[in-house]
Parts: structure tokens; sequence; C-alpha cells
């Protein structure tokens, strides 16, 4: 049971189909009846919304009025928009600290926990608990920890959250702190499935811990840090709590991300057509990115 | 043989204040939300703030002497744990019927549910809001809970761990003559405890600290749950010492599930890729 | 089957537990009205709204008042979610800058109120909350932010009240040499813009929009000014630093601690408990090209989706007379709307605001009025902490809200 991602389920072979007459046994009824409440509740609550979500972005559509259609004119003003580009621009860079930031600190702390040794369980369960927090405790925490009465805030001798430099590393820190638990676990369980013959053997080869390291663990990890770079991406590309409870997307907007610029049109503005096509460009910004992972993890397989 | 590569002496003492180092810095954070909580409202400067002594529990007479934070930590009870209860069971029916029965259209459906993970949350958002508003379920707890239960990562949790179960069970109670309704209740759900276990937790937690979809639902003062109103107590420049009372008072029951289930959480885990 | 209908039962029951506890299902006499606090003490507040409700129901046995308070912060969100979710109040506190924004969803309510009562409002009041001459709400309150001096601070560094914004920057070394700041400025977006920066923008000569309200004008000269006169004052040192970035509990600020001189985003009630009443001084705005100050107007409007407009109505008429504001407007330090009214306040610093409300302008009235603030706010907040200067700023802010009132 210890696959770190859900494996694709493929019906089982070997089994000829049966005639189309069987599925009307009362079985085949009782099994729809089963599946049906959770059918029913994803199609109106998830399959639905998704597919008006989309749809919406090419309608200007506010509250009290009737849908109009507008066809592109939510994209061309969404290209125009500076808010945008400034959201587009705070999610990229966010993603581009966070994303090796919290994977290295994960994959460390997984190597520094693997062996058992006394007291190493602990460790590993204090490093989960930021997992378990809500960001909004973090949040109201981390901003007292960030400001000028706070401990890191004196290491400065200003507010984090005051600058326009330093607002998005802080939250970045935020952000690693209250994930990097949930790595650290992934990376375990596929430690555990190394093989510990190679590692001996590359040991009585003379292979010091580095090399060890490079040749033999990280090729076997490479599954599980692709997994954990996805998970880690798409997490990073919504950041909303965080910021919406620390700095409200600013100080002066540097850290407005996209989730933030969609809740804002959507429900401070309720310009619901154009919150939705905010919605579509992060959807295609997730599969952009997911792709682009894709290829670079096969090419250097 | 197997010690080869255990660390020596000077790489064990290197790793235990790594270790030493970074568990400080995890629990920092608590420890100041902790101590923060149990000072007066304007002793807010480090380093003096976080001296533990003297106490003063001002901040928790405040927050728990007829507040809102009670009846914040109502909703949020009710939020997750109805959810809960009714994830589970959804799941667990959808999953026993995806892993061992055969009926139209099961594919068809099995892959929507996967396909649909893929899609970001906020992309739905909208007209999910619009839906419920609609309705009118905006400030009411079934508007919170009822378009959480459609979760797609717990149904497919429930078909692969039902799938590894033998058919044979099954097949002995049904020559018995026992009802499929009995067959799921005596037999499937029993055997699927440990999994039940590690979904709930999840469930749990996640609805426990959710805050976007309660934030735009529960409008109300009286329909916030903990995370959205310790947001707001924030905003509304209510003392740090009585926010922090109230995020410490949210926290303890998730500190309470992680200390009694926290074999189910890693396992969960490392079992799939379910978000914490 | 069976489990469907469980769920359904389930889902139904929370559905009842909901609406036996919260406002749902409105009978046509249920009245439901949301207030923010005006009266800062919460537990005065309601025991006013308490005594008020007992008072009307003694009248009116079959209509159940709810008078339900709720905090300034994201008050439009609450609203407009409510509204979308058809649990919108009957009756809401609007200021008349939201009452454009909000006028499609807005019953006028003139055929609920008393005429001698619509007669008595005071011009600038009635004007505030007219539109297409029909009545949006019935105004219950003003108030009006003059400036207001610390006469301890003043004396400790040997100056003068400022009149005017070169009097501002005069006597700013001298304070600041003290360890005093001249002024204050809360530059976080999510402070409201009609008491902080339009003021200045009206001082300097200049409006929010312009005379059809198809443009912004805050781009112009006058803001251009006005901005950069703000900032000389931060980048000087002249104010607290923390407030650009921050709205730290109010005990914490300067202003509070007794180290600012002068304020017009304050009332001396504000600062009463910190200064004490004798140190507090009512000066008239600041001048530059005009001397003004902002005035809040407080009303009470229906909502078109209430679905009892006539109980509602007679509420209304009720809390908005002459007798009940007054007893509001005491006890939120604010003043009536009404003429007839009179004073209000005999001596101390209330008595020395309330002379100065005809120096004072209300808020923009536009439908995107409050959409173009949320726009604005950022950009000055970038001018003041350097990342703009002023012109860029408000060139970009005129931009990004001339692409909101386009469309």
């Amino acid at each position: 049971m210890t696959v770190t991602a859900p494996a694709p389920p493929r019906p089982r072979s070997g089994q000829p189909p049966r005639p189309r007459k069987r599925y009307l046994r009362p079985e085949a009824l009782l099994g729809l009846g089963f599946v049906l409440p959770v059918f029913l509740l994803f199609l109106v609550f998830r399959f639905g919304p998704a597919i008006v979500g989309v749809l919406l972005s090419f309608f200007e559509y506010t509250l009290g009025d009737s849908p109009r259609f507008t066809g592109f004119d939510n994209f061309v003003r969404m290209f125009d928009d500076p808010l945008f580009w400034q959201a587009l621009k705070v999610t990229v860079i966010f993603t581009v600290l966070y994303l090796p930031l919290s994977i290295a600190t994960s994959l460390g702390l997984a190597l520094l926990v693997r062996r058992s040794f006394r007291g190493s369980k602990l460790f590993r369960s204090v490093f989960f608990l930021p997992v378990i927090t809500s960001l909004v405790l973090a949040a109201t925490i981390f901003t007292w920890l960030f400001s000028s009465s706070g401990p890191l805030g004196k290491l400065i001798g200003d507010s984090w959250l005051a600058s326009t430099t330093l607002v998005i590393p802080a939250l970045v820190i935020v952000s690693v702190w209250s994930r990097f638990g949930y790595g650290m676990l992934i990376i375990l369980a596929r430690l555990q499935d190394v093989p510990r013959e190679l590692e001996e053997a590359a040991l009585v080869d003379g292979a010091g811990p580095w090399a060890r390291f490079r040749h033999v663990v990280l090729p076997q990890l490479r599954p599980a840090l692709f997994f954990l770079a996805v998970i880690e991406t798409t997490t990073s590309f919504q950041v909303f709590d965080l910021v919406y409870v620390m700095t409200g997307g600013g100080p002066a907007r540097s850290s407005y991300t996209l989730v933030m610029a969609l809740y804002d049109q959507g429900f401070q503005y309720f310009d619901l057509g154009y919150a939705s096509a905010l919605g579509v460009a992060l959807f295609v910004l997730t599969l952009f990115v997911a792709l682009i992972q894709r290829v670079l993890m096969g090419r250097s397989k | 043989m197997t010690n080869a590569l255990r660390p020596r002496l000077g790489g064990k003492i290197l790793r235990g204040v790594f270790l030493a180092v970074a568990s400080v810095i995890t629990i920092f954070p608590f420890y100041a939300m902790i101590v923060l909580s149990l000072k007066p409202v304007a002793a807010v400067e480090f380093p003096r703030s976080l001296v533990p002594w003297p106490i003063d529990t001002s901040s928790y007479d405040r927050v728990l002497g007829g507040g809102d934070i009670p009846l914040w930590t109502l909703n949020t009870l009710i939020y997750s744990v109805v959810s809960v209860v009714l994830v589970l069971l959804l799941s667990s029916l959808a999953g026993y019927a995806f892993a061992k029965k055969r009926f139209p259209g099961k594919e068809t459906m099995f892959w929507s549910f996967l396909a649909m993970v893929m899609v970001p949350y906020h992309v739905t958002l909208i007209p999910l809001f619009v839906l419920i508003a609609e309705a009118g379920g905006v400030d009411t707890y079934w508007g919170l809970i009822v378009p959480t239960l459609a979760n797609a990562q717990a149904v497919f949790l429930m078909r692969q761990f039902i799938g590894t179960l033998p058919d044979e069970l099954f097949e002995a109670a049904k020559i018995d003559g026992a009802s499929e309704w009995r067959i799921f209740a005596t037999i499937v759900l029993p055997l699927c405890k440990p999994i039940l276990a590690t979904l709930g937790l999840f469930v749990f937690l996640w609805h426990w600290n959710d805050f976007l979809w309660p934030l735009l639902v529960g409008k109300s003062t009286d329909m916030r749950t903990l995370t959205v109103g310790i947001a707001a107590l924030q905003e509304e420049n209510v003392p740090l010492n009585v926010v922090l009372a109230g995020a410490t008072i949210a926290f303890v029951p998730i500190f309470a599930a992680y200390l009694v289930g926290q074999r189910y959480l890693t396992e969960g885990v490392t079992m799939s890729g379910i978000k914490g | 089957m069976k489990l469907r209908a469980i769920a359904a039962a389930v889902v139904a029951a929370l559905a009842a537990t909901t609406s036996a506890c919260g406002s749902a299902e409105d009978t046509p006499q249920d009245v439901t009205m949301w207030v923010y606090p005006v009266v800062p003490d919460e537990a005065q507040h309601r025991a006013f709204w308490d005594e008020q409700i007992e008072a009307f129901t003694k009248d009116h046995a079959n209509i159940d008042v709810k008078v339900e308070i709720y905090p300034w912060a994201k008050r439009e969100e609450s609203l407009t979610t409510a509204i979308a979710g058809n649990k919108a109040p009957d009756l809401v506190y609007l200021i008349p800058d939201q009452i454009p924004k909000f006028a499609k969803l807005v019953q006028p309510v003139d055929q609920y109120l008393p005429d001698e009562v619509k007669g008595d409002y005071r011009d600038n009041v009635r004007e505030s909350v007219t539109m297409d001459g029909k009545l949006m709400g019935a105004p219950i309150l003003m108030g009006a932010n003059p400036l207001m001096c610390n006469k301890k601070v003043l004396d400790a560094a040997g100056v003068s009240a400022p009149a005017t914004w070169d009097d501002l920057l005069e006597i700013a070394p001298t304070l600041k040499a003290k360890g005093f700041d001249v002024t204050n400025y809360y530059a976080d977006p999510s402070a409201t813009l009609n008491q902080s920066f339009y003021p200045l923008l009206w001082e300097a000569g200049g409006d929010v929009f312009d005379e059809d309200g198809g443009k912004v004008a805050f781009d112009g000269d006058a803001g251009v000014r006005a901005l950069t006169f703000l900032k000389t004052l931060v980048d000087e040192g002249y104010t607290e630093k923390e407030l650009i970035t921050g709205i730290p509990a109010f005990e914490q600020t300067r202003l509070a601690q007794g180290k600012v001189a002068c304020t017009w985003q304050q009332l001396p009630a504000d600062v009463e408990s910190f200064w004490g009443a004798d140190a507090i001084t009512i000066h008239p705005p600041l001048k530059d090209e005009e001397q003004v100050g902002y005035g809040s107007i407080g009303a009470l409007s229906m909502m078109k989706q209430s679905g009892a407009k006539d109980a509602a109505g007679e509420w209304l008429a009720f809390v908005s007379s002459p007798e009940v504001t007054k007893a509001y407007d005491l006890a939120g330090n604010y003043f009536s709307p009404y003429q007839s009214t009179g004073a209000l306040y005999t001596d101390g610093p209330q008595a020395e605001v309330e002379k100065t409300l005809d120096q004072m302008v209300g808020a923009p009235l536009h439908d995107k009025a409050r959409d173009v603030m949320g726009l604005l706010a950022p950009e000055i907040q970038a001018a003041l902490i350097g990342q703009k200067s002023p012109e860029q700023a408000l060139a970009d802010a005129a931009e990004a809200a001339n692409g909101l009132i386009g469309q």
C-alpha cells in the first residue's frame, strides 16, 4: 500500500466482458445505487461548476444582472490589466522561491531522520505538526513574528510584511514551514524502498556519503520528487489563506497573487465573468507548468 | 553488515544538532502563540513578550466568556464532524461499488472522478458560490457542508482499499443469503476500519482548517468557523493576545486528533497523495 | 436509494436547525437591520438598540425587529454576498458613496417617512442621499472631520496649531526635534480614503471624479500636489511609519500615546481617554487652495429584496425620527442630520466640531466610488513607500480606474 502517487486504475483484464443483460441484475442496480449519491453530488458541485466556470469567462456577469455574452472581452481585458500581470508576477516569483526551498528542506530532513534511532519518531512527529495546523493560525502568529515587535522583525530592524521586497520571502518562509513535513513523509516512504544492498555495495566500492546519495539514493527518489514538485507547484499557485490574512496582497500589491485577484474580482467587485477568466488563466498556467515538469522529468531520465 | 551504513559518532552528533535546531524552529511559532496569548494586551514587544511569566489569562476570559469563539467552535465542529460522517459513508459505498460491482457506466464515472482532481478548485469556485447562493445556502450549515461532500480522492482511496479485500468474503455471505446492504454494513465496513480512520482524520483536518469556502458562505458573525473568525478578529484590530487565545483554542482539538491518530495520518500521506 | 433518503433527511435536518437559529425564512412581520459599530462600545450599542426595539414593539406587537451589529471591516463584501444569497437584511446602514453602487438594489424610502421629517434634513444631507429625486435612505447621523490637535504636544514644542499646509510643514521640523510627529496618515489600503487622502485632494482644489463622472480626476495637478505633500511628510519622518503599511492596535499608535500634534483622521472620542479632554483642541480643516474636511453621513436604506417593506418602513420611520436619532447621535458622538434639532453639544470638543459642519464635503457620489478607492489606495501606498513617483502612482491608478468606469 505504499505507493507515492495514486496508481491509475485499470479495468481488470483477463475476464471476458459479460453479456449485457447481466447488467440488469439487481446487483448492477445496487452498484449504481451505491455510486449514484456521490456521483450526483459530484456532477452538481464539481463537474457542473467546472464547465460553467469556463463558460462564464466568456460572459459579463455581475450581481443582479443576467449574463451577457462578450466573447473574448474578459481575456482581452486581462491582458491589458496591469493588476493581472502583477498578480502573475507575484505568483511566479513566489513559486520560484518556494519550490526549491521546500523540496530541499523536505529532502534534507528526510535524510536526517531516515534511519531509526532513539528519538527519530519524535522528530518526525514534530516536523509533521505544522502540516496539520491551519494556515490561518500560522498566518496569525507569523504576522507577529515578522512584525517590527517580533523576533524576525527585530532581526532586520523593520517589519518584513511592510517591505515590498521582503514580503514574498516572508510568505515563502511560512509556506515552507507549514508544508515541509508533508514532503518529508513522501520522501521517507520512498527512501524505505531504496534497497539497502545497493548502498552497501556502493560503500564497499569506496563511495563517500555524497557519492552514495548522488548516484544511488537520488535516482531512486526521482518519482517521489517529481510527485512533490507537481503537488507543491499547484499548492503555491493557489496560495491564498496566508496572503489574505498576513498582507491582503500588500504593501502596494507586492504580494498580490492570482487567487487574491480572483477573490477580489469575484467577491469584492462581483465581476463574476472576469473572475472566471482569471480562474481559467490559473488552470491553464497549472496545466502548462505540469507539462513542462513532465517533459523535463522525462528528459533527465 | 546492517551496521555498515550507520553514521559514526561525529556524524550522529552533527545529525542530532541539526535535528534539534530544526525542531526548535518548527515548534517556536507554537510556543510564541501560546505564550503571547497569556500576556496582557499591550505586551507584544520581543523579547520580553516571550518570557512565560507572569501569566495573564484575561484574553481567555474575554474569548470564552460570552464572546463568539464558543459559537465558532461549535460551527467548526458541525462543519467537520458532519462532513466526515457523510464523506465516509458516501465514499465507502461508492468505493465498494467501484471495486466489487459491475454496472453500466462504471468506467466512465470513475474516470470522470479522477479527471476532476486535475481541475483547480478555484475554477469551480465562482459558479459553485452562485449555485449555493441562488439555492439560499449562504449562511447555512448545508450550504457550507453539501458542496464539500463530493470528494473524489476519498472515493478513489476507498476503491483502492476495498479492491484488495478478497471476493470470497462477500461470496460466502451472499450464499448464506445476506442482503447487499447487510454485507456492506457487517463485512465491508468493519474491514475498512483502518482506512476509514485514516480518511476520517484527513477529512476532519481538512474541514477544520478550511478557510476559503467558509469565508464565502459563512458571512454573518454567527455562521463563522474558527479560521474565518480568527482572520476576522485580526482584521478588526482585536488585540493580539485575544486573537492568539482564539488561535490556541482552535489548535487544541487538532493537536489532540494528531496525538491520537498520528499513525493513521502518516500512513495516509504515504499511501496516496492526500493533501494535508 | 435508501441512503440517499437518509442523506437528504440529514441535509434537511441541518437546514432546519439553521433556519431555527438564523434569519432564513422571514415571515412578513420580521424586520432585520444591519448596522455597524457607530457606537464603539458594543455593549452600549446593543443596549441602545434593545431599548429602541422594546419601545417600538409596544406599539407594533406584530413586528419582530432584529438589529445585527456587523464589524466595519469587509462590510460591503458581507452585504453583497448576503444579497447574492437572498439573505440581505431589510434595512442596512449605508454611507453616501455606497448608495450609488447599490442603487439598483435599494428601495426608495420617501413613502415611508412623514413629510415634516423629510423637510427637516440639512440641505447637504438631503443632497447626499438623493438620487434622481428619490430618497435612497433615511439619514440618521452626520459626522465631521476638522483638524484636531493635542495642546500638550503643541505647547511642549512651542508651536501653534497649523491653518494651512505651509504652516504644517513649517512646524514639522520643530516637532520632530522634540520627538513628536506633526500628523498621522493611514496608508494601509483597508483604511478609507474618504478620511485620509480625499480631504487633501479637495484642499488642493481637486476632486475624485470629473464633473459628469465619466472619468477620474484625482490624477490632475491637485492630486499630484496632495500626494507630493503627503510624501514629503512621510519621507522627512514627520509621520508614523508603521501606519503606512499596517493598522496597529490604536493604543499602540503614536497618536494614542500623545506623540502627534494634529490629525484630520481621528475624532475627539477616539483620543479623549488617551489625551485627556483638556488637551483636545479643534480647528478648522487645513487650507491650501480650499478649506474643506470630510463629512460623513449615515443613512438607513431599505433593500428591494425585503419581504416586509411595510413593517420595515414603520421601523425606519421610528428609528430615523429626530428624537431617536438624537439619542443615537449623542451615544455615538455624532451630530444630527436635522435642522430643527439644533446643537447637540454645548461645550467641550464636540461642540467645537459641531461648528465646522458647514465646511465638510461628503464622500464622492459615483457608482464605482468604492471600487475606484480600492484601486487608488494601493497606488498611494506605493508612492509613500517610494516604489513609484506620485505622478506615476496616480497615473497608474487613473488608468485602471478609467478602465473600470468605462465598462
